[in-house]
């Protein structure tokens, strides 16, 4: 048998195995997992379709931006694969459990990347079709089309996704077996490159004196015109499906062999660099020595910041902080979704949006505080959540310690707070300034990402004490049980019901809806009750924990 | 067989190996000793090929591991200290996977399952999911799958770590047979009793260099000590403990403060 086809055999083994798991669980834990997930994929749908009918609503420029939507949001969505595919095939190719058992086994090398980068395609999916397939339903119910048009997207996609996420893989493979010697000399020479077309793209611009329609036009068009560049991927996989859609089948066809085809080329170059590079990338990767130098500075500046705050908590906290940095893992995630945040909030003057009307500036700040609070809710499930279970088999070195689990779970909550309450409200105060809105509504939503810091770090720490497992040592696992699913439930929850209370009276008041007297008067009692509430979030999960911590038997 | 010449490795500035050169002959039982740091993981991972050396080579059964990887890799029986096995199999789907990996016959799997669970005393878990299985009886299907092949060499690190007094038996006199059967057993401990009892040949590393190789009796007379394994071992690393050797008796034991 073919060693791919034995490794698919053990998943598929692994695969249905997947229903003994899932009848242990409680039918609750498992019910409210689906409803969570389709409550997420129904109100994608309804957010597509509103903003669908938004557009039409606009008119001419809303027309000409519907028709090249499909081809921008598959551009979007292959930069979003790529990125993923970088981080899934790092993880899958490099640092995944099995690697040992599959390395020494008489498995070829070029079979064993491809078998890892079918496993990364898979682990990358799952948010594609959870964006992709609520689009595509709620573009075929707007624009009236066919209900094959979800199938013909999915026709596309399949190809589209193994495609964009082999760029990642390939470039993982590319960098790992070539890994800079002088890394830290690079990256500080592409960082200040970063830097300067930062200082390029921000430069002050005039409010010109457009209307809506011919600024819209004039800043959207490019980026439309790039999206629909007949040489990219995502332009055969839009109009592909779109010739479908119209029944031009013939071209329809075409276009997925071109397609097809460029990912076969795809799949056959990684096969091809798995062959010739993965082994020398391995040892490359771990015959790495860590810089001891820079560590030890480093450490001794930590310590000397985190002095204050006394021996135990500064040796808590300063274990957590080089914990996170030597994970690659955790601080790319990181720095790839806050860098980009943070590289597109410096660029609103470039797109002008600061020339923009009031009533659309004050959409794009709200627009930026909930994408700001989503990328926090995610990091918070996916890397403060699961910090005390894996904790794991040390459990017990701050378990037993002098430190007590109430110090232990505060210290936590504060290393985390520290650090996304910091990014949040510079990255708000970096959007606002940007935008040039009004000192109030500067303050209310900075004041917004704070609360938005402090509840979903106190919802992250407290659930993760309440749902501990010590057993687990597969942070994925942690995340996606039942007590990860809930904790990213009620972040979301907890982000649109503190955000929407004081974007809708602000929207009104641009609109000329209410007056600013009304407008006052609203926030001086949703400030107030988002107080209460924020400060209900982060201590009542917090104090779970800590119950449940002192409670438990270990 | 498993020939290891001028074999050595850095990490940066540390030299883990340094000009190992040694032969384990077919059916030999060979113990591989040595303190935290020495080398012997390294040698190990060389050994299998997860590492690959700076210098040297490895041979198994006359293939050159760097240059016929797969062909050495069929002879190979490797369990690292920390084996990892997929939770979510049971044992049986565990042991075909592995069988169809090295390409054995499906009988032959069939007939691990039947004889081997059951010797293993597993035969009671074989509908339950490796994840749900202690850790003494994951060690145990380790052992089961990494046989499963019929490897003619055996290379175990650690190999007694986390087992039951009745498992460390069975596996003591399971490697004697597979050594007596003709299979080169290459094998790292820290417990010198297990070395000194089933090891035909030791080798001790200190700092990445081989100090001591020969059969147990023989460093003994070689280093006129009359006590155990472990006084051989204490004297020839005393320096990796920065120990002093007793006044006076540089070939006795290192005095432990």
């Amino acid at each position: 048998m073919h060693p791919l086809r034995v490794l698919y055999k053990k998943d598929g083994h692994m695969f249905a195995n997947l229903n003994t798991v899932l009848r242990r669980e409680s039918s609750f834990k498992v019910l409210f997992i689906l409803a969570f997930a389709l409550g997420l994929f129904f109100g994608l749908y309804a957010v597509f379709l509103s903003g669908f009918r938004f557009l039409n609503i606009l008119g001419g420029a809303g027309f000409m931006v519907t028709r090249y939507l499909f081809s921008l949001i598959f551009l979007a969505l292959g930069v979003m694969m790529v990125l993923s595919g970088i981080i899934t095939s790092y993880s899958a190719l490099f640092r995944s459990r099995d690697s040992i058992l599959l390395l020494t086994s008489p498995i070829p090398d070029s079979t064993l990347v491809l078998y890892k980068f079918t496993e990364s395609c898979l682990l990358s999916s799952w948010a594609f079709f959870f964006i992709i397939l609520p689009y595509t339903l709620a573009y075929a119910v707007h624009e009236k089309l066919s209900p094959f048009f979800v199938g013909w997207t999915l026709l596309f996609s399949i190809p589209f996704l193994i495609l964009y996420s082999g760029l990642g893989t390939i470039f993982v493979l590319l960098f790992i077996r070539w890994i800079p010697r002088h890394l830290r000399e690079w990256m500080i020479l592409l960082g200040l490159m970063v830097a300067g077309l930062i200082a390029y793209y921000v430069r002050p611009t005039a409010r010109t004196g457009f209307d809506d329609s011919q600024f819209l036009l004039s800043r959207l068009i490019p980026g439309l015109q790039w999206a629909s560049q007949p040489l990219g991927p995502n332009w055969w996989a839009a109009e592909g499906i779109m010739a479908f859609a119209r029944g031009q089948i013939g071209r329809g066809f075409l276009l997925w062999g071109v397609l097809v085809s460029n990912t076969l080329l795809v799949i056959w170059i990684i096969r091809s660099l798995g062959k010739l590079l993965f082994a020398r990338a391995c040892q490359r990767l771990w015959g790495i020595v860590p810089p001891r130098r820079r560590q030890e500075r480093l450490g001794a500046m930590l310590d000397h910041w985190l002095q204050p705050f006394g021996t135990i908590s500064r040796g808590l906290a300063l274990k957590d902080i080089r914990t996170f940095l030597r994970d690659p893992m955790q601080w790319s995630q990181s720095l790839i979704f806050f860098g980009l945040l943070g590289f597109y909030f410096a660029s609103l003057r470039t797109f002008r949006y600061n020339a923009l009307p009031d009533v659309w500036r004050n959409l794009i700040v709200f627009l930026n505080v909930f994408s700001v609070a989503a990328v926090l809710c995610s990091l918070s499930s996916r890397f403060v959540y699961p910090q005390l279970s894996l904790e794991g088999q040390a459990f017990w070195i701050i378990g037993l310690s002098p430190a007590g689990l109430r110090r232990v779970l505060l210290t936590k909550f504060f290393t985390a707070l520290a650090a996304m309450a910091t990014i949040s409200v510079a990255l708000i105060a970096l959007s606002t300034t940007m935008l040039g809105v009004a000192p109030l509504l500067k303050g209310v939503t900075v004041s917004l990402s704070l609360a938005i810091a402090l509840g979903t770090c106190g919802l992250s720490t407290g659930l993760g004490a309440v749902f501990l497992d010590l057993k687990q040592s597969n942070p994925m696992a942690i995340v996606s049980s039942f007590g990860g699913t809930l904790n990213l439930a009620l972040s979301l929850i907890f982000m649109a019901v503190v955000i929407l209370p004081c974007a809708i009276p602000f929207h009104f008041l641009n609109l000329g809806k209410i007056g600013p007297t009304t407008l006052y008067r609203t926030l001086g009692i949703v400030g107030p009750a988002i107080v209460v509430l924020t400060l209900l979030t982060t201590i009542l999960p917090l104090w779970l924990g800590l119950r449940s911590l002192q409670r438990r038997e270990y | 067989m498993i020939e290891i010449k001028n074999l050595s490795k850095s990490y940066g500035s540390v030299h883990a190996v340094i000009d190992l050169n040694l032969i384990v002959p077919r059916g030999e039982l060979f113990c591989f000793l040595g303190p935290n740091g020495a080398g012997k993981t390294t040698t190990i991972k060389m050994l299998t090929g997860l590492v690959h050396p700076d210098a040297g080579s490895v041979r198994l059964c006359g293939f050159d591991l760097a240059r016929e990887p797969l062909a050495a890799r069929r002879l190979l029986g490797y369990i690292p200290d920390l084996p990892f096995l997929y939770e979510r199999l049971t044992p049986p789907e565990f042991l075909e996977f592995v069988g169809d990996l090295y390409g054995v016959d499906r009988n032959r799997v069939n007939q691990a399952c039947d004889e081997e669970l059951t010797r293993f005393g597993l035969a009671d878990h074989r509908r339950a999911l490796v994840g749900d299985l202690s850790h003494g009886m994951r060690q145990r299907l380790i052992y089961v799958a990494t046989f499963l092949h019929d490897p003619q060499i055996l290379c175990i690190d650690e190999p007694l770590v986390g087992l039951d007094p009745y498992t460390i038996r069975m596996i003591k006199d399971l490697l004697k047979a597979k050594a007596r059967s003709g299979v080169t057993v290459f094998l790292t401990t820290h417990i010198l009793a297990v070395a000194e009892e089933i090891a035909d040949r030791v080798g001790i590393l200190s700092r990445g260099r081989l100090v001591a190789l020969g059969p147990i009796d023989e460093l003994k007379k070689r280093h006129d000590i009359k006590g155990d394994l472990e006084s051989v071992f204490l004297m020839l690393t005393a320096d990796d403990y920065g120990l002093p050797v007793s006044p006076g008796k540089e070939n006795a034991a290192p005095c432990i403060p």
